[in-house]
């Protein structure tokens, strides 16, 4: 005996396309006069050759028409190969569709010895294994029911389990498994695994790859009739699918162009490719409806846009952590990018003292040098009792009132007023409403369930959330509204929301800050990705190294040099870059303002740090764009 | 001869779903039916009444014993067109079948023709409740009567075969041959006496009809308890075979080509 279980030697398959036509009489008559009758030949497989050893699972993968399950039923002995040659050895078990041949009028019992026989079974066979089946199908009850009332599903257990009570040399499964419920394919998946164990040969066609995955060892590629790939099922799988997947990306591509050529109505414009932006493109445009982005950057992403310096993702507008407690967010961002595992435990520096971030118990043992939480939470109240505060009537006071004298000189006094420039005691006590204590030896300055940086940089996530979407850069939301007025139905607007409406009452504030960014010639020049400088003579409030966002590049890339970026906190002036809004009530009582204008506006959406003047994580911008495109497309949540 | 023994061994292989393909035929046909299998008595007996009723008068006027004469004649022809008919359907029928799984085509076509024959040994039952009503002589020859059944179930085969595999290519054929069975049916002496009609029909009848050969060795053993002559005895057999043979080798030609058109 060959070891070989198939030999698929140099096989052409050929279709007439013309003769479909030809039916009846006439026509042929016709076609014989005009020598038409073979003049459209179509190949489904042109020369396919493959040795398939004893054992083995193959899987053939292939876009639809590429001749798939042409192959399958030549190897099954259904079509006879124009040229080359089909070798088999051993018995098949083709299921090519489950229950092929059930008679619908006929019952189950009847059905059963029929659909076995037509595999070629005998009548003594199929009498041995009736229990067998009955059992696998799990069909006691509707035995003896016309199968016509069965369902799809049933009928599928009913035609597997007929089909897999042999051990057969060769199995050939094309695409049979995806009906029927769960329970019954991963049943249907731990009987080929056995019969795979038991030394089956299996030929399996699938259009979910991962299943081509887990079943076969080996894949064949088939490409409209010729072999593109064969090899290792991993490696043929994975080009397989990534082929798949530039072309469908093509073929949107091209159909946005073509759009976009004919000059057709944008349903949204989106003005602002941040977060807040791009996943309402995302949202919207998978919903089938069609969005212009429009920025007045050279780039998208907001400010978490990250630009790649010499090899080190760079976060251009400032530290961006991601981290949520949501876990529909988590897996959200999970899809359209790998995260990798960072934790912000930043470092305080204080003249020549350092301490951890946030205060916990490594801060308070720094300082102090107790080691016990109720001596520091002692220690604390001390502190607090000696100064007699019973109203706060500014930061200062608030802030000792909460931590005591020594945390408040030391890591909050100096870098509170280098961010507002001014002195504690001239700022609001508003500002500061609680100072968490953490009574641990932790250092994970967030308190989410989920936390990490998007490996590559997030303008790689925002790409991919703009990735069927038209954006269009360096392009003013108002310069743009004026040209082209027609070109949009409803406004997305995530700018601030004063200049929207031509600051007819006035500016909003917002804090704001800059960043003196430097490449370094040193390997690691302070070993931590966020450092605060808490007193008040270092002018700048942070320095960031962005090379420790991501160990995982330095680990396999080493860098001589560093990116480091100073950041330095400014007062804001109109046309500044807004960074954060100032929710005192000042400024939210402008804000009410402006969003009752907001309101009445039928066609246009204010979302987004700006366009609501609220303070937003990155998790939170997710799940409110997500939360207001659903409303938007009345979506029930 | 290697492949003479392969094509035994699948046949032998497949005999079972032969023999379910044919039970199924049976069963289907009186399924849900309150009286189930006494239909294929009934039906006949029925028809016949009904025949004899209309035509006895007009055509069998001078024959003797006109129930039992119309209804030899019938029986054969009916079986004759209810097994070329359902098995020049039988490979597009099973088209959705046979494009799934690999199975000798000629089964199909072959069970159906089988599962009229079946229908015929019951019909021959109604033959036998006609000629006793009747009171019609038994002779001992109409024990020979299964020779005359296997020849045309033969000659049955054959045409099945040659029409099964021309409806693949085109299906005008079931147009045709519908208006061809008519023909036939009127140019074989089932409601007539061949002597009745004028020259030279009744030559050109018994040269180029095959069912005429059949009919008239059924009714020399049943009705006229005679012994067939050797021309429609042997000529019988001969044309079975030829019909068989010109059927396989049609069906073994074009079967690979099936896949294509149905």
């Amino acid at each position: 005996m060959s070891k070989y279980a198939i030999e698929v030697d140099n096989v052409k398959i050929r279709f007439n396309l013309a003769s479909e036509n030809v039916d009846n009489l006439k026509e042929y008559a016709i076609k014989l006069v005009k020598r038409e009758l073979m003049f459209q030949e179509f190949f489904a497989l042109k020369g396919v050759s493959l040795k398939i050893k004893k054992g083995e699972a193959w899987g053939l993968v292939g876009a639809n028409g590429s001749g798939k399950s042409t192959l399958l039923k030549t190897v099954s002995g259904i079509l006879k190969p124009y040229e080359g040659s089909v070798k088999v050895n051993g018995n098949i078990a083709p299921l090519l569709e489950l229950g092929a041949g059930f008679d619908m009028n006929l019952t189950a019992r009847e059905n059963i010895y029929l659909n076995g026989l037509v595999l070629g079974h005998s009548r003594q066979f199929m009498d041995e294994h009736f229990d067998e089946i009955v059992d696998f199908a799990n069909l006691y009850e509707f035995l003896d029911s016309p199968i016509k009332n069965f369902s799809s599903g049933m009928k599928a257990r009913l035609g597997f389990a007929v089909a897999t009570i042999v051990n057969p040399d060769i199995m050939i499964v094309d695409e049979v498994l995806e009906v029927g419920d769960m329970r019954f394919r991963r049943r249907c998946n731990e009987r080929m695994q056995q019969m795979l164990s038991g030394g089956t040969t299996l030929l399996f066609v699938s259009h979910n790859i991962d299943a081509v995955k887990g079943l076969c060892e080996k894949v064949l590629w088939l490409d409209h009739g010729e072999m593109r790939m064969v090899g290792d099922a991993e490696e043929v799988c994975n080009a397989y699918q990534e082929e798949q997947e530039a072309l469908t990306k093509a073929k949107k591509l091209e159909r946005r162009e073509k759009l976009r050529a004919q000059g057709k109505k944008y349903d949204y414009l989106i003005v602002g490719a941040g977060l807040y932006g791009a996943v309402c493109a995302r949202e919207l445009t998978r919903r089938g409806k069609r969005c212009l982005v429009i920025d007045k950057r050279k780039h998208i992403g907001g400010n978490v846009y990250t630009e790649n310096m010499d090899g080190i993702q760079v976060h251009k507008y400032g530290s961006h952590i991601f981290h949520t407690s949501n876990p529909t967010v988590w897996k959200y961002v999970n899809k359209l990018a790998e995260f990798n595992n960072f934790i912000n435990s930043p470092v305080a520096i204080y003249k020549d003292e350092m301490y951890n971030l946030p205060f916990n118990m490594n801060t308070f043992s720094r300082m102090w040098g107790v080691r016990k939480p109720q001596e520091v939470k002692k220690k604390i109240a001390e502190q607090i009792a000696e100064l007699h505060i019973t109203e706060p009537k500014n930061l200062e006071e608030q802030a000792l009132s909460l931590v005591g004298t020594d945390v408040y000189e030391k890591l909050i006094k100096g870098y509170t007023e280098k961010q507002w420039g001014r002195d504690c005691r001239d700022l609001p006590s508003f500002i500061i409403k609680r100072l968490p204590l953490r009574f641990t030896y932790d250092n994970n300055y967030f308190n989410d369930r989920y936390q990490g940086i998007p490996i590559g940089g997030y303008t790689k996530m925002v790409e991919k959330l703009l990735e069927n979407t038209d954006v269009m850069l360096e392009t003013d939301f108002f310069q743009y509204r004026k040209d082209h007025p027609d070109m949009f139905d409803k406004v997305i607007y995530t700018g601030m929301i004063d200049e929207y409406y031509d600051f007819c009452y006035g500016h909003l504030e917002y804090r704001t800050v800059q960043f003196e960014t430097e490449r370094l010639e040193e390997e690691n020049y302070q070993g931590n990705a966020v450092v605060n400088y808490t007193d008040r003579e270092v002018p700048y409030t942070r320095v960031i190294e962005h090379k420790h966002f991501e160990p995982e590049e330095e680990k396999a890339n080493p860098k001589e040099y560093t990116i480091i970026s100073r950041e330095y906190s400014t007062e804001w002036k109109p046309g500044m870059e807004p960074y954060y809004p100032v929710n005192d009530e000042k400024n939210n009582a402008l804000y009410e303002k402006y969003r009752e204008l907001a309101e009445k506006e039928k066609k246009v959406i204010f979302g987004g740090r700006l366009g609501t003047y609220k303070y937003y994580d990155m998790d939170k911008v997710i799940e409110t764009a997500i939360a207001d495109v659903k409303k938007e497309l009345k979506i029930r949540v | 001869m290697g492949l003479l023994k392969y094509r035994i061994k699948t046949f032998l292989k497949y005999q079972d779903l032969i023999q379910e393909l044919v039970s199924r035929d049976l069963k289907l046909k009186y399924r849900r039916s309150f009286l189930g299998y006494v239909w294929s008595i009934l039906n006949p007996l029925m028809i016949m009444i009904v025949m004899t009723i209309v035509f006895s008068n007009l055509l069998g006027k001078n024959i003797e014993n006109y129930p039992v004469y119309l209804f030899t004649g019938r029986l054969l022809f009916d079986f004759m067109k209810n097994s070329t008919n359902n098995a020049m359907r039988s490979v597009t029928g099973n088209a959705a079948l046979l494009r799934k799984v690999y199975v000798p085509k000629y089964i199909f076509t072959f069970a159906k023709v089988t599962s009229c024959m079946l229908d015929l040994v019951f019909s021959l039952g109604a033959l036998l409740i006609v000629m006793v009503a009747t009171g019609a002589p038994f002779y001992w020859q109409i024990l020979l009567s299964p020779l005359v059944i296997i020849q045309l179930y033969i000659f049955c085969c054959g045409l099945g075969f040659f029409l099964a595999q021309l409806n693949v290519f085109f299906r005008d054929i079931q147009h045709i041959y519908a208006a061809v069975l008519t023909a036939w049916q009127y140019l074989t002496p089932i409601i007539y006496e061949i002597t009745k009609l004028p020259d030279p029909m009744p030559f050109l009848i018994k040269a180029f009809n095959p069912m005429y050969y059949y009919v008239a060795q059924f009714r020399d053993l049943v009705y006229y308890g005679q012994f067939p002559g050797p021309r429609i005895f042997w000529g019988g057999w001969l044309i079975a075979f030829i019909m068989l043979f010109v059927g396989i080798w049609s069906f073994q030609r074009s079967k690979d080509k099936f896949i294509l058109y149905i």
